[in-house]
């Protein structure tokens, strides 16, 4: 969101981490929460009072880790989604109980600790967010499927093509076209790793 | 410089938590030294927290806010994360490797002793587990100007080189280098001679060598976990 007109999220956030701020965090809170529930329940898998544990979860690691919040690196919303989507990732695994061995690893240690804030500024974040912003609800249709279920359902490619039976190949152009009309930076590799095949 | 990067879709993969834990540890040991792909992940959270944004409300129960104001102030149980991170490198945990590796994988390497099998005069393979029945992670070491057998892919590789370099028939490839490899690549991968090459890799399946020495095939020798 962060419309100008709209409340500061971002300096809530900040209040939230320097001075435990109960109000700044009910605002987030009642901002955040209904869109977190939306996203989850988009995503389908998950019941509305599951959703609901999801999203009492993921605000109480926002409240725990707000002190470590940089506004100049990444925006609320983007901050919000990661920490939404490592909750979501053990609240999984968890329930999948496929094994017990390393419970003790969660996924916000096997995630990169510095993703949201890359080296390039946030200059460069703003330029995508309103990238973006500008650009998300021109997408064509069959691209912005791929990319929402990908995110909402928090599936790879490969799950997203056998759930609409569709080649993987055309998952992968859909989600690479739909980056580039958006106008984020894609991997450097290019498109395809044919360079190995021997 | 990095020349070798996991491909879009994988750096897509990863943002939207579509990864298990080994394919995802290999893309974040990657991220450790590739700034490019870090520019590349975090446009596309950028992108995760936009569709947050947009995303149409649902009415939350009348009373969890105040559920969870209240449980704010419960005495926090330490996250796996926080406590792990602040302890130092176990000392009799990958002796010679603790401090070569990216401090990032030390959390999980931690939490279990590495056992190194020697597969050949010059190759050793340590697997690490992360508990998952789908794919295979493990260290595999090659000893300065040692050769890994040939071996051909059933499954999907992924590698990381952590120390060192190797080549193979397509190229050579550093720290931080990040490989994919398919079912039918034929490669036989040799260090450099200055120095061993550790590399982390993930196998979504067991594969075979491609010539007679069979009972050598490195990762037959070990279990999935």
């Amino acid at each position: 969101m962060n419309k100008p007109s709209g409340p500061d999220w971002n300096a809530l956030l900040v209040k939230v981490g320097s001075h435990q701020d109960k109000a700044a965090f009910g605002a987030l809170f009642s901002h955040f929460g209904p869109l977190l529930k939306g996203f989850l329940l988009k995503g389908g898998g998950v019941e509305p009072e599951q959703a609901e544990e999801l999203v009492q979860e993921t605000m109480i690691k926002v409240w725990r880790k707000a002190p470590s919040y940089a506004p100049t690196q990444a925006a609320a919303s983007t901050w919000m989604y990661t920490i939404a989507r490592n909750t979501r990732i053990d609240w999984l695994r968890k329930h999948a109980k496929k094994n017990h061995q390393t419970d003790e690893l969660v996924a916000e240690d096997l995630f990169d600790e510095n993703e949201e804030s890359s080296p390039f500024t946030a200059l460069i974040q703003t330029r995508n967010a309103s990238n973006i912003k500008e650009h998300l609800n021109s997408l064509p249709q069959e691209q912005l499927q791929v990319l929402t279920l990908m995110y909402f359902q928090g599936k790879s490619g490969q799950e997203v093509a056998d759930e609409l039976a569709i080649p993987l190949g055309t998952v992968k152009s859909r989600v690479r076209l739909a980056l580039q009309k958006l106008k984020l930076k894609l991997s450097p590799e290019g498109e395809e790793q044919v360079v190995y095949a021997s | 410089m990095i020349n070798n990067h996991p491909n879009t879709q994988l750096l897509t993969d990863y943002a939207t938590g579509g990864l298990s834990m080994a394919p995802l540890i290999s893309i974040t040991t990657h991220l450790q030294f590739c700034d490019q792909c870090r520019e590349a992940v975090s446009g596309l959270n950028i992108l995760g927290g936009e569709l947050l944004a947009d995303c149409d409300e649902a009415e939350l129960s009348d009373d969890l806010l105040a559920q969870t104001l209240a449980m704010l102030d419960a005495p926090m149980a330490p996250s796996a994360g926080v406590e792990v991170a602040n302890e130092a490198p176990k000392s009799s945990l990958c002796p010679d490797l603790a401090n070569q590796l990216p401090k990032y994988l030390h959390k999980f390497l931690n939490h279990q002793e590495l056992e190194w099998r020697s597969l050949s005069s010059t190759l050793s393979v340590a697997a690490i587990s992360v508990g998952e029945a789908d794919y295979e992670l493990a260290l595999h070491r090659i000893d300065a100007g040692g050769k890994a057998p040939v071996h051909d892919h059933k499954g999907t590789e992924l590698t990381v080189v952590l120390k060192g370099s190797f080549s193979d028939e397509d190229g050579i490839y550093r720290e931080g280098d990040f490989l994919m490899r398919e079912p039918g690549d034929i490669h036989r991968p040799s260090a450099t001679q200055d120095q061993a090459c550790i590399c982390l890799s993930v196998l979504s399946a067991p594969i075979k060598l491609t010539g007679i020495k069979q009972v050598l095939n490195p990762f037959m020798r070990f279990n999935p976990s």
